[in-house]
């Protein structure tokens, strides 16, 4: 029935690649500066911390779970990490990977309550949220910033690496190595079986608690690589660090098409969602649009995407009981 | 006693604080600041209510605190426009009602997760406020302050309207039917649907009566100081969820008492003692805790996503 073209149409990412288009003309067009490569760059060392998080956050929504202290999480992995460094004095190396270990060790800690205490993720990680912040601006009195990093930690941040900006290439290796994970290892098929049916994954053998274990840790050290492309983007850490970008990193999952039930959604789509996003962001600058207009256009972008995925299902619905015979329609509750 | 066994047991750590705090810090309970405690958290007693409905019925709604911000200042610039009280006080209900309506609309009618709905309305009404106000606090004309009354009066007056209100919802939610519909709702929505209840209807109008309380509550804010504070609103639905569940609502819905909401009253002791970091780390930590025994009793991986 359906032509292979049409389905390519009609599937999400293209719909996504369509407004990014849209998105890109429009800011082009109305924006000075804003097509050229300087800002084509801009955007991406923008958009790296964010997409960071929103791939592992597709990892976190395919379980049917979500993660909403990666922001906070951020911010305290950035304080830790100038800790490391400027109280501690250890070198940068040394104090990049504690920090990596104490986003894992924070992961932990939302995985242990969700599995062990059998918590729901929601309310852990909305208690973590605000205690992940609350360390940080207990740790910093508030007002505490480190700055002054060594210039081959902020080349990380701000230097171009063969032509690319330098947080590029993790980026890249990271994104790859998530699609490896999601949508060519049994293990993280194993996520979306978790996210359809947690149930079903058990009496099949899949061990849930440990695989639901192991996202909650995944997000948890993607927060802290995050934090440390941050620090070395701004060149300072501080308690305020991400805030805010746990609902970019989710509205970017949510606009590339992951259903937040769990269960289903795609990497590339996230990709396009973070892009899109990001987009946005830069745009709204670009034409002299104050900082809030893109926060409330952000929450406005999310409202959209999520009644625009189930308007669409539904007319589908009703289309297919318009068009098979009664006998055939199944009753679908709601 | 067995029957409210989480009520019992907030109200003896309540009374073990209050007793803690006669030996330690005597201060606490000099009458005029005990007072200006009380009232200041009044508020936040009434947007627990709508947050405990909510939370009955199986949803959730972050987008509280961001309302409260934005009646606040409509309220306050009402004031200053001399609209007489008979008017500002519907008028800032019905906005937190249309907030409700809005939001039940999207998770009832189109079946959407309520986290991420509210995330999202909390966000935007959070950043349009700020878009469209630039954060100048509103200045209330002479005498809008405590209503008009005398300070010991007007704290008395929203101390009253707090614990009124609280006792009305505790009523209705035990002996009305529209009471034991939320907790019908929430306890399963498919089977509340087949006994001719309609989950949505309910859902929507939980909803929609957290807004108008939350409206309310921001009036009764509005009038405890001689201006409006824009980011007034900002943590309230952390600071609320955490005095429902401390009082015993099950976060994965279907149980829960109003009358275990005065677990606000330890939130609020909390604050006057510990720090404003300190708490805020308490208030994270507080809430998964008692979160504990829904979810066991659960008997299974607890999905609160799945079921929207």
């Amino acid at each position: 029935m359906k032509s292979p073209l049409k389905s390519i149409l009609l599937r999400h990412e293209t719909v996504l690649l369509l407004i990014l288009t849209a998105e890109w003309w429009f800011f082009s067009a109305a924006g000075r500066n804003f097509g050229t490569l300087d800002n084509t760059f801009d955007i991406i060392r923008h958009s790296v911390e964010i997409g960071l998080l929103a791939l592992a956050m597709t990892a976190v929504v395919l379980t049917g779970g979500i993660d909403l202290s990666v922001g906070s999480l951020l911010g305290l992995c950035a304080v830790l990490l100038g800790m490391f460094w400027r109280d501690a004095h250890l070198t940068m190396r040394v104090a990049a990977v504690l920090t990596l270990l104490a986003g894992a060790l924070a992961g932990g800690f939302n995985a242990a309550l969700i599995t062990w205490l059998r918590l729901p993720p929601l309310i852990v990680t909305l208690g973590t949220f605000s205690l992940f912040r609350g360390l940080a601006e207990a740790l910093t009195h508030g007002v505490d910033t480190f700055t002054g990093f060594p210039e081959a930690f902020l080349f990380l941040g701000q230097e171009r690496w063969l032509g690319l900006p330098a947080q590029l290439p993790i980026f890249l290796l990271f994104a790859a190595g998530i699609w490896l994970l999601i949508h060519r290892t049994t293990f993280g098929r194993s996520f979306r079986a978790l996210g359809f049916s947690a149930e079903g994954a058990r009496y099949a053998g899949i061990p849930v608690e440990r695989r639901l274990a192991m996202v909650y840790v995944l997000a948890g050290l993607t927060a802290a690589l995050a934090a440390i492309v941050y620090t070395a983007r701004l060149g300072q850490a501080k308690a305020d660090a991400g805030t805010g970008y746990e609902l970019l990193a989710i509205t970017a999952v949510v606009l590339g098409g992951t259903s937040i039930f769990g269960g289903s959604g795609s990497v590339a789509g996230t990709l396009l969602g973070v892009a899109a996003i990001a987009v946005l962001n830069n745009g709204l600058v670009h034409t002299r649009q104050p900082r809030e207009v893109a926060g409330m256009l952000t929450g406005l972008l999310l409202l959209a995407a999520l009644s625009g995925s189930v308007l669409l299902k539904r007319l589908a619905t009703v289309r297919q009981r318009w068009q098979s015979p009664p006998e055939a329609t199944e009753r679908t509750s709601s | 006693m067995t029957r409210y066994f989480r009520e019992t047991s907030v109200a003896l750590a309540l009374a073990a604080l209050l007793l803690v705090l006669a030996g330690f810090a005597p201060s606490f309970y000099q009458a005029q600041p005990l007072l200006s405690l009380a009232a200041r958290e009044a508020p936040a007693l009434v947007v627990t209510c709508g947050m405990a409905l909510v939370l009955i019925c199986r949803q959730i709604d972050v987008s509280l605190g961001s309302q409260l911000s934005v009646c606040s200042v409509a309220a306050g610039l009402l004031a200053s426009l001399h609209w007489p009280l008979g008017l500002i006080l519907p008028g800032s209900i019905l906005l937190g009602a249309a907030f409700g309506a809005l939001n039940g609309a999207l998770v009832a009618g189109l079946g959407l997760p309520s986290i991420v709905v509210t995330l999202a309305t909390m966000v935007t009404w959070r950043e349009g406020l700020r878009w469209l106000r630039q954060g100048v606090w509103v200045e209330l004309p002479e005498g809008a302050q405590w209503f008009g009354l005398s300070q010991t009066a007007g704290q008395w007056t929203l101390i009253g309207v707090a614990l009124t209100l609280l006792a009305l919802l505790a009523l209705a939610m035990k002996h009305l039917a529209a009471g034991r519909f939320v907790y019908a709702v929430g306890s399963d929505a498919e089977a509340a649907r087949l006994a001719g209840i309609g989950p949505q209807r309910v859902t929507c109008a939980v909803f929609v009566l957290a807004g108008a309380l939350t409206g309310l509550a921001a009036l009764m804010n509005v009038a405890q100081s001689p201006q409006v504070d824009p980011n007034s609103g900002t943590g309230l639905e952390l600071k609320t969820i955490a005095a429902a569940v401390v009082g015993g609502v099950a976060i994965s819905g279907g149980r829960g008492n109003l009358g275990g909401a005065g677990g606000l009253g330890l939130a609020g002791l909390r604050r006057s003692g510990a720090d404003s970091f300190a708490r805020r780390g308490l208030l994270g930590k507080g809430d998964p805790r008692r979160g504990y025994p829904a979810g066991r009793r659960g008997g299974r991986l607890a999905r609160p996503q799945t079921q929207g």
